[in-house]
């Protein structure tokens, strides 16, 4: 039997907020690929620093030089291969050499890549050179500015891993059109000197190690700042990323296992003269949890930012 | 000639013409087929593959004498802004803007990031999956039974890029009337020259009120947050949130210098830091 449609007085449908709660935007279709590439991008930026600041003239700091230069131009690489992975169609990638465009960061972003892997690679090819590997007169391939240069693309590269995304429609990266550039240079950095401190430790090169970890301490300092401004200034934008299960994860392996427990142990390894088995170890703990951070940070942008998309109420809005 | 489409809600019918002719003429795969429950809208949004999406909005007002009931209706489409997020975004010159000033996606550029996707205040463009030849997007919606295959081949290619209203460049250049535009019984879609149609939507809009309607023009005039007016714009009879449009967009492009001076920033006092750290340790 049917039952007469009577409506309900009360409702002022008028006033309902939204279209059948239904997304007003798109959601980014990027997968660990993307995530991978954005926290791989960091890294890199933060080695063109360390390989500008390690002393060439003092025998630990140039094996550190040399190491930031191989793996800044291995990860330059890569990068570009992972990138590829995401696309729709991944053999028109050279499309993106079409043109280069001011407007657009991810225009830039590669190109700032391109460029870095040239000045990583002939930093590097000079490093290899010097060392014997490769004939001796290879090390002209890389001029003294060089070098700074390659720490100058390495901040646009980090740098834009974070405007990449705050630069979009997309109410939570716009929430975090300051902070989340700031977190990206700083997570980078801090992954960088965490990398360096690894591959020091395997090496057995304990020298720079207090440099880099105090590097790393100052970078991490900027990191968590910058999230605990960020969850103050996002207010509601932000909750998708704050809070629930990705908030807690973002707390517990960015902000805590990977921000602070690295600066507890650095600090500690600072203090207290530990023997070299046992110091290996701190660092080899303190570097992975600071990367297993940093690659949280991004993977937990990118999928705050995917339902922030589909929450119309905040895209109605839009931070300003 | 800048050209564009103004689309008169007060006039729309729900009849669909427009998403059945934009879908032939275009050769668009069907999304799926689902009732959603939402009123008669079963398309839901515009999609890499639906470029005009029709809006059913039903309200129920409480009255002094018992209830009002409406039925709002409006067809959606990409709105060609004047600063278009798409476009600025697109790292590869796929989107470009062509000679009647409509945003215009290069099929054959594209490589599928999908910048543009999140880089559209309006939620417009989307990619379109990779065509599945045993999937539910089989059926095609040309109606030529010879060209089926070959459009389906075309379409297996030219899946993983992006996809939205062309406002049919291609009609447009055989002077032509767009498909929606053309379909469309009641003309609740015009399509002409833009200033036209933006004189046109204003005079409308004056005899609406005249007549009581609360009839308010969205996109006739710059939309703020730096987006400029749109070329496909719309008179509508509620808020815009209300036909899921945004009453705020932002273009995405305004929070770049933001962006770059915060990065820069902060890289310069890490490097200072570390300039400390390294040479004073
Ligand atoms: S509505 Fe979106 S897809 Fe259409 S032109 Fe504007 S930004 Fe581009
Ligand atoms: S998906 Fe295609 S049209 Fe969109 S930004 Fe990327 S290259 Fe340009």
């Amino acid at each position: 039997m049917l039952s007469e449609f009577t409506p309900d007085q009360t409702v002022d449908d008028r006033r309902r907020p939204t279209y059948y709660d239904l997304p007003l935007l798109k959601a980014p279709h990027w997968e660990w690929n993307v995530v991978t590439y954005l926290f791989l991008g960091g890294i890199m930026g933060g080695l063109g620093l360390i390989q500008l600041l390690a002393d060439g003239r003092k025998e630990s700091e140039r094996t550190l030089k040399r190491d930031a230069r191989i793996t800044a131009f291995a990860l330059a690489a890569a990068n570009p291969a992972i990138l590829i992975t995401h696309l729709g169609r991944p053999e028109r990638f050279l499309n993106m050499m079409r043109i280069v465009k001011f407007k657009s960061p991810m225009s830039l972003g590669v190109w700032g890549l391109v460029l870095y892997s040239g000045a990583a690679g002939a930093n590097m090819v000079r490093e290899l050179a010097l060392e014997g590997v490769l004939p001796r007169w290879l090390r002209f391939i890389a001029p003294g500015f060089l070098t700074p240069m390659q720490a100058l693309l390495g901040a646009f590269t980090a740098g834009y891993t974070g405007v990449l995304l705050s630069a979009t429609a997309n109410p939570f990266w716009g929430s975090g059109k300051r902070h989340i550039p700031t977190a990206s240079v700083a997570s980078g950095l801090a992954s960088a000197c965490a990398l360096s401190s690894l591959l020091c430790a395997i090496e057995g090169n304990t020298e720079p190690l207090h440099k880099l970890e105090r590097l790393e301490m100052a970078a991490g300092a900027t990191e968590l700042l910058a999230l605990v401004d960020f969850r103050r200034a996002s207010g509601e934008y932000g909750k998708p990323f704050f809070e629930g299960a990705r908030g807690k994860k973002l707390r517990d392996t960015t902000m805590i296992a990977g921000t602070l427990v690295p600066m507890a142990l650095n600090l500690l390894g600072s203090i207290i003269k530990l023997p070299k088995p046992v110091d290996a170890v701190r660092v080899a703990v303190a570097s992975i949890l600071t990367l297993t951070g940093g690659y949280v940070l991004r993977e937990s942008l990118i999928e705050a930012g995917k339902d922030s998309a589909r929450d119309p109420r905040a895209a109605f809005r839009q931070p300003t | 000639m800048a050209t564009g489409f103004f689309t008169d809600t007060t006039l729309c019918i729900g009849c669909k013409a427009c998403e059945v002719a934009c879908k032939q003429w275009n050769e668009l795969p069907s999304d799926g087929f689902s009732f959603t429950g939402n009123s008669y809208d079963n398309t839901s949004e515009l999609s890499g593959t639906t470029w005009r999406h029709v809006a059913f909005i039903e309200q129920t007002t409480a009255t002094e004498d018992g209830v009002e009931n409406r039925w709002l209706m409006s067809s959606d489409v990409c709105k060609h802004c004047t600063n278009a997020g798409c476009l600025e975004a697109c790292p590869t010159g796929a989107i470009i803007r062509n000679e009647f000033d409509s945003v215009f996606i290069q099929p054959d550029i594209c490589n599928g990031c999908g910048y543009c996707v999140v880089s559209c205040p309006f939620g417009v463009v989307d990619l379109i999956a990779k065509f599945d030849p045993d999937g539910s997007h089989y059926n095609v919606a040309s109606l030529m039974e010879e060209r089926r295959e070959e459009r389906q081949t075309a379409l297996q290619n030219n899946g993983g890029v992006a996809g939205k209203c062309t406002l049919c460049y291609d009609r447009q250049t055989l002077g032509f009337t767009p498909a929606c535009a053309k379909a469309c019984p009641t003309e609740s879609i015009q399509f002409g020259d833009v200033e036209e149609l933006r004189e046109r939507a204003r005079k409308r809009a004056v005899t609406l009120a005249g007549r009581g309607v609360d009839a308010q023009l969205y996109g006739v005039d710059d939309v703020g947050g730096g987006v400029g007016p749109l070329n496909a714009f719309f008179l509508l009879t509620d808020r815009p949130e209300a036909y899921n449009l945004p009453a705020a967009p932002v273009l995405p492009s305004t929070r770049q210098p933001a962006g770059y001076t915060a990065a820069a920033l902060t890289a310069l006092g890490l490097a200072v830091a570390g300039w400390m750290i390294f040479r004073n340790a």
